[in-house]
């Protein structure tokens, strides 16, 4: 390991609702991988976007090389040779492998875009990464590990000395992350800083040299991996955070009515003959790597893309459902992976978007019954703690838990049954998720029944009667909890692309 | 800054919003500064003159600002005015229509443009912007087809055009108290109706909105309906002001109307709207042409300040939203 080069002292940063870094203070050496660990929501992605400038810091400094910098937007950061490798890929589909890496800063002769000298410099990059990609072919037919070391060779062209990694195994098969690991101890040897973002643990072990946990937007602690257990790290992670029991038995008797049965659902690649069943009261984990089409059959199944064929029955009723109209019609709620966009309307009070799904119900002739709504929505602010001054506060000014709840509100409004959570805690704060657990269980245990998509091994674990796992669009298993265990969820999950 | 903030924060200003409170001002400032450079501007032939404008301005600013609210836009509110204008003039004129027929024939006129706007738009979705130019020039051409290229003049009032009571009795501008009324109408439905309610959500968050089970696409187009029966009315004040129409005209007004409809407070984003605040907009908008006129520029200038005010009053959203995120 060699010497400090990039420092982060006492980095300052609120959000609306949010105090996401409080005084956090993080650093890498050259020729060192240092991992940023923490649970969802604990601030470890906004550090870094503000190390990259994404984001503005409110107070701290940045010292890279010795010196103090601000960078203002990936741009000028990369410049200096900070560069992020990041957990959704920013490639453009159409385009040639070699024309991704080199977008923006296009080789030319004369007015033209020199092609040929561009393929020549992304071979040469992924021969210097042993990687065997062909510079010539066209991004969206390689798979999402090839993809991502496309991404990484366009990262190291920038002529990088810090990486930075966010979450890179969430997409990527066994051996895919065997390639990664090589190539990241490759940069290593190569004395190039590397930041590793992950909450998988063993992967710490095998990877990294030091640990730097953060929770709940603080710096807790940094340790050398060869010195500490996984323990440690779980601690420093969790805190005082003591979750809900993980289960052991499913609570839900097998002869329990079936509230929703999809059969030979298809939809488009992502969703190829899935069938499954869904009974009263049971959380049904769907578990697999990102882009597995678990979202995808959601949104089918709600109606929000068209599907090809196949049959849903709602309480053993053949229910056509065309639309999300349709949907809620049938008593089926969706409380999407990405909330901003499509759970809540943000510039919109919560008594404005408890109502969304059932303004029919709290009108006065053509009137809205403002009296009424803003009674039903303190109702669910109260029985969810939703933690707010008032209803009338815009949703924009709450905290992601806090979101969620009003989506989930939404949904009770509504007198749904049956609910699909889809990475219920993503961007939620560890207390917060804790809280939506229990609610998801309470739900659960009042007669609700859940599906709920989750990318996170021990969500699933912990919260799940049942759970199904999808590869590449298709269902590959089903798995009660008794005899669940992530080894078998692994092996389902990755089971067509081995 | 604090006084400003601890100003923002009163209930009362808060109820009325800051911003419409700062527009008024500036609406009262730019009267009397008026009326200190332009001999005799105070008096009554100027106001009236300028309330004829506020008018048929008023009713396509109010039509626009729900197009706006849902993220839209509509550029063939002026030329689909004087459509509605010279097809419900022509049949009063050269087909005998008596004449409560025809004004609601104008009105017809207008809601089809609306529906046929909305439904390319939420249905098709055709982006806003392509739709409207399209039938802008639909608009022109039907006009033109229909009245063979002539301009239409309608009755005065001395000669069956009662329909000119609708804009002043003797006087009285009664045009002032119906634009009001049905602005505060307009404000009702806005805020308090579910079409309101739904037009400003999807407006802000289109999927939320949908992925919640609502119909937006019917919604969507509603708002474009609405405001096809404005500009209808808007017609009716425009010839209850001037009489005449020619056919091919009418494109400087959507600038106009947009204008007075951003400048009050609408968002072009969508989601964010104020019935208040365009009314404000327009009056600003209306004083602005009638001073121009009466500090002896030509109509020219007219066009490159409305101009001008939309890009500012356009940016000055932006950069109000950017400050938010």
């Amino acid at each position: 390991m060699g010497e400090v080069i990039l420092q982060m002292i006492d980095i300052d940063k609120r959000f609306p609702g949010v105090h996401a870094l409080n005084k956090v203070s993080f650093d890498v050496k050259r020729g060192e991988v240092h991992a940023l660990m923490g649970e969802n929501g604990a601030g470890k992605s906004t550090l870094m976007k503000v190390l990259t400038g994404i984001y503005t810091k409110d107070s701290g400094s940045i010292v890279f090389e010795g010196k103090e910098v601000e960078f203002h937007g990936a741009r000028e950061a990369q410049d200096a040779g900070v560069v992020i490798v990041h957990q959704e890929l920013n490639m453009v589909g159409h385009l040639t492998v070699a024309q991704n890496i080199f977008i923006g800063r296009e080789f030319k002769k004369g007015i033209r875009i020199d092609d040929k000298k561009m393929n020549e410099e992304a071979a040469k990059l992924f021969e210097k990464l042993n990687i065997n990609i062909d510079p010539t072919a066209t991004m969206s037919d390689l798979t999402v590990g090839k993809q991502q070391m496309c991404e990484i060779a366009k990262a190291i062209s920038h002529d990088a000395k810090v990486i930075i990694f966010d979450e890179p195994t969430a997409a990527l098969t066994e051996s895919e992350i065997e390639d990664l690991f090589k190539i990241i101890r490759d940069l290593r040897k190569q004395q190039m800083a590397i930041v590793y973002i992950s909450h998988r643990m063993d992967e710490i072990k095998v990877i990294t040299d030091r640990v730097t946990v953060m929770r709940d937007g603080c710096y807790v602690g940094t340790l050398v991996t060869e010195e500490s257990t996984k323990d440690d790290i779980i601690n420093m992670m969790v805190g005082r955070i003591i979750y809900e029991e993980p289960k052991t038995k499913s609570r839900v008797s097998e002869d329990a009515p079936v509230v929703l049965k999809v059969e030979h659902l298809n939809a488009g690649r992502m969703v190829q003959d899935v069938s499954f069943e869904l009974r009263k009261g049971e959380i049904l984990g769907f578990s697999g790597l990102m882009g597995a089409g678990r979202t995808e059959t959601a949104r089918a199944i709600f109606g929000a893309d068209p599907k090809e064929s196949g049959e849903i029955f709602v309480n053993g009723k053949k229910t056509v459902i065309n639309s999300p109209e349709d949907a809620v019609k049938a008593g089926i709620g969706y409380l999407s992976e990405d909330r901003k966009r499509f759970g809540i309307v943000v510039q919109k009070t919560i008594a404005e978007n408890t109502t969304m799904a059932d303004l029919g119900n709290y009108m006065k002739g053509i009137f809205i019954d403002k009296k009424k709504e803003k009674k039903v929505a303190k109702e669910f602010v109260d029985s969810l703690s939703t933690k707010t001054p008032s209803v009338d506060q815009l949703v924009v000014n709450l905290s992601g838990g806090n979101q969620q709840k009003v989506v989930i509100a939404k949904w009770l409004c509504k007198n749904c049954d049956i609910l699909i959570f889809d990475e219920p805690t993503r961007g939620i704060d560890v207390g917060a998720k804790n809280e939506i657990y229990k609610l998801m269980n309470k739900l659960a245990a009042e007669g609700k029944s859940i599906i709920m998509i989750s990318s996170e091994m021990t969500e699933i674990l912990r919260m799940s009667d049942r759970i199904v796992v999808m590869c590449e669009g298709k269902k590959t298993g089903e798995l009660r909890i008794e005899d669940t265990t992530q080894e078998k969820i692994m092996n389902l999950a990755t089971r067509d692309i081995n | 800054m604090d006084l400003i903030k601890k100003i923002k924060e009163n209930p009362i200003i808060k109820k009325l919003g800051f911003n419409r409170i700062v527009l008024a001002c500036v609406l009262v400032l730019m009267y009397l500064i008026l009326s200190l450079m332009v001999e005799n501007f105070a008096g009554m032939p100027r106001i009236m003159s300028a309330l004829n404008y506020v008018y048929f301005l008023g009713f396509l600013s109010l039509g626009v600002t729900f197009v706006i609210a849902t993220g839209g836009i509509d550029f063939s509110i002026g030329p689909v005015m004087f459509c509605c204008a010279l097809v419900s003039g022509y049949s009063l004129t050269s087909l005998g229509v008596p004449m409560l027929p025809s004004l609601i024939i104008s009105l017809i006129v207008g809601l089809l443009f609306g529906m046929m706007n909305g439904y390319l738009v939420a249905y098709w979705k055709v982006p806003p912007f392509i739709v409207s130019m399209a039938s802008m020039n639909i608009a022109k051409g039907v006009a033109s087809v229909f009245t063979k290229t002539q301009s239409v003049s309608w009755p005065q009032a001395a000669k069956g055009g009662w329909f000119r009571s609708l804009v002043k009795v003797g006087k009285f501008p009664v045009g002032i108290i119906v634009f009001l009324v049905v602005a505060a109408i307009c404000s009702i439905i806005l805020n308090h109706t579910k079409a309101g309610r739904y037009i400003l959500s999807l407006g802000s968050n289109r999927e939320a909105v949908r992925l919640s089970g609502v119909d937006t696409k019917k919604w969507e187009m509603l708002a474009y309906a609405i405001c096809g029966v404005l500009v209808g009315i808007a017609a009716i004040y425009f010839v209850g002001a001037y009489t005449t129409v020619q056919p091919g005209y009418g494109d400087q007004y959507n600038n106009e109307a947009i204008a007075g409809c951003v400048m009050g407070g609408t968002s072009m984003a969508g989601g964010l709207a104020s019935i208040g605040g365009t009314v404000i907009g327009v009056f600003i908008i209306a004083l602005l042409q009638e001073g121009i006129l009466a500090l002896g520029f030509t109509k020219d200038y007219q066009l490159i300040i409305t101009g001008l005010i939309v890009i500012v009053a356009v940016y000055a959203d932006v950069m109000a939203r950017r400050r938010k995120n």
